[in-house]
């Protein structure tokens, strides 16, 4: 137990959501529709209890057989049979009848079990089934309430940090007794287990919690083999105070991409927020990896390259093939790469092993290449705008300087940045890498659209992808063939047009410049 | 070395398919705190015949069984019986586990259990 009065209740992700825990005294109640994880997390609840706590725990279940609640627990690791013959742990088979007499009994065979083996916790899996026994041992009749309310006395008059399981959403019945418990119960934990498109989705939202502060909403939940149930905050709750830092900083950085470092204006603010956009192709990968590389060898900064389409191995090779050796700082630790499937993706997982990969390597460098692929990963527009939000603010807070990849699906012209939602009021910059067609060539043009108080250029370079990386093409030897690009104009348009210089003929009247 | 099933029947003390019921749910339950009354109604067994075997398994040192509560005992596998009895147990629990195996269990076991038992679970 912890000093400040809080129960742990030891499973991964969920103290957190409840800032720290459960006071002492609340009785938990778990409640969620079948398959939905409640004896699951009842029993990791005295599980964990005794394990990482010391506090010996009893499960109390009415149709659970035991023999098989010990079987799926040995696929989580947990050898509850080991623990039952220390004393530590009693998982006890009784029917509602009896557990509601023995509850209520000065002689009762289960508290004195209770007692002997010093147990702290107990979980009743199934405390809707008490709803069948209305009639008490002196046949007097009570309300489900009624006996609820003696159940939930009998535990706190005991000490006893009690957690029940109902299930609810199968009958009227059983609304009218979740009813009940939600109000009388201190702490409801709801349980959520429903489809996104063809896959399941787990999810946990704290409905109240009586004497605490919890962070509200439905967050994630999974069941992972070898381990338990892991519950991971939904990306856009906001950050805990505690782990606040400065958002802005007069520092600037060199990025250490001369094409990036010209144009803004001789670097970067530490912090900002960075859009990249362009077309497939056009060079956003390759700005990304580059800009990470110079980070961990001039900058020294420890850089996190984030990808849902390529594997790291491909993408060190892709990266070689431009003279970008990362082999060096991806084995040293200096640059880490994260790869996850856009199948089955799930965000708020997604999200917490960002933050985990940030925090352990101390990460100040991070490009997410691309957007577009989560976009299409998630599926719903609130939980990609609330991943991207929760990923800018994550960022300013912890000082990063980040850069996300968007690929803009406008080949011929650009009408918006992101079609798929407004980002110029997000980030601090907004950087278009453009292909631009002059004559029956492409070329690549990269333009500062937008930089947060940096006087940047508005002037749209053409650059070249060679070994190394990307370089801006100097204007003075420029290599179109025929004319400068600043001989152009409607360069973003994709249409350039040359200018028509008026000249004057020797008596002064004008004439069209036809070069 | 696998025994006999036999041997491992004569090894436990078990020779009526109601008493290794009883057993069996007693074991797969670990700890019940229970009547003999709602134990006779999960296995679908009259409770004077769970009654009887319960008497007769503690008696033969193969359950334990807590003093009453309110009608209710806690019954537990008396796990401090000799090592060639628990070996024997512990071949027969692993031979209930398939469908095959506990069909040849209520093969064996019905046969001692034919006159009398019949006659028992009639009544």
């Amino acid at each position: 137990m912890a000093k400040d009065g809080l129960i742990k209740t030891g499973i991964k992700g969920l103290d957190s959501i409840l800032l720290g825990g459960i006071p002492r005294s609340n009785v938990i109640l778990v409640q969620g529709v079948t398959g939905s994880g409640k004896t699951l997390m009842g029993s990791e609840f005295v599980y964990r209890g005794v394990v990482q706590y010391n506090e010996p725990g009893l499960i109390v279940v009415f149709e659970t057989n035991p023999d098989k609640l010990i079987r799926d627990a040995a696929g989580f690791g947990w050898n509850l049979d080991e623990l039952q013959q220390q004393k530590k742990l009693q998982i006890i088979f009784t029917s509602p009848q009896v557990f509601d007499q023995e509850l209520r009994s000065p002689d009762s065979l289960l508290l004195e079990t209770a007692k002997e083996m010093g147990a702290q916790r107990i979980f009743v899996d199934g405390v809707g089934l008490l709803n069948t026994n209305l009639v008490d041992s002196n046949f007097v009749h009570r309300t489900y309430r009624e006996l609820l309310q003696q159940l939930i006395e009998s535990l706190s008059r005991e000490n006893l940090a009690a957690m029940f399981s109902l299930e609810i959403g199968k009958a009227h019945a059983s609304i009218a007794a979740a009813e009940s418990i939600d109000f009388l119960a201190d702490t409801v934990i709801q349980l959520g287990r429903e489809r996104h498109g063809r896959r399941i989705h787990r999810s946990v939202e704290i409905l109240k919690s009586r004497g605490q502060d919890f962070e509200g909403g439905e967050h994630t939940m999974q069941v992972t083999g070898g381990w338990g149930l892991e519950i991971f905050r939904r990306v856009q709750a906001p950050l805990p105070a505690k782990s606040m830092q400065p958002t802005s900083s007069i520092m600037r950085s060199v990025i250490g991409v001369e094409a990036v470092d010209t144009l803004i204006g001789g670097g970067i603010f530490d912090g900002s927020t960075t859009m990249v956009v362009g077309v497939s192709g056009v060079g956003k990968t390759v700005l990304g990896t580059q800009i990470l590389r110079e980070g961990a060898l001039r900058q020294k900064t420890r850089g996190l390259l984030i990808s849902l389409d390529e594997h790291p191995a491909q993408i060190v090779r892709n990266a070689q093939t431009m003279g970008l050796n990362l082999e060096e700082q991806v084995a040293d630790g200096t640059i880490q790469i994260l790869f996850e499937s856009p199948q089955e993706l799930d965000i708020d997982k997604h999200y917490a092993r960002i933050v985990q990969i940030i925090e352990e390597h101390d990460i100040q460098r991070m490009v997410i290449d691309g957007m577009t692929s989560y976009s299409t990963a998630i599926g719903e527009i609130g939980v990609y705008r609330d991943f991207f939000h929760a990923m800018v603010a994550y960022s300013k807070q912890r000082l990063m300087t980040t850069f996300f990849n968007y690929e803009n699906p406008e080949f011929l012209g650009i009408s918006s940045y992101m079609p798929d939602f407004p980002v110029s009021s997000i980030v601090d910059n907004l950087i278009l890498l453009s292909l631009v067609e002059i004559n029956n060539s492409l070329h690549r043009c990269i333009s500062v659209v937008k930089s947060r108080g940096s006087k940047h250029s508005f002037d749209t370079r053409e650059f070249v992808i060679g070994q190394g990386g990307i370089s801006l093409v100097p204007l003075q030897q420029n290599l179109v063939p025929t004319l400068p690009l600043q001989s152009y104009s409607s360069l973003l348009s994709r249409a350039p047009t040359r200018f028509s210089v008026p000249t004057r003929t020797n008596n002064g009247a004008a004439v069209k410049d036809n070069k | 070395m696998e025994l006999s099933l036999q041997d491992c029947l004569d090894g436990v003390g078990i020779s009526l398919l109601s008493e290794w019921d009883v057993l069996i749910f007693v074991y797969r339950h670990k700890a019940s705190l229970i009547s003999a009354d709602q134990i006779a109604r999960l296995i679908g067994y009259p409770s004077r015949i769970v009654n009887d075997v319960l008497d007769r398994l503690e008696r033969e040192g193969l359950i334990e069984r807590s003093r009453p509560s309110h009608g209710a005992h806690f019954y537990r596998i008396l796990t401090s019986m000799d090592s060639g009895r628990w070996l024997c147990l512990r071949q027969l629990i692993s031979l209930s586990e398939g469908r095959a195996g506990r069909l040849r269990l209520a093969e064996r076991l019905k046969a001692p259990l034919s006159d009398s038992g019949r006659k028992e679970q009639a009544s």
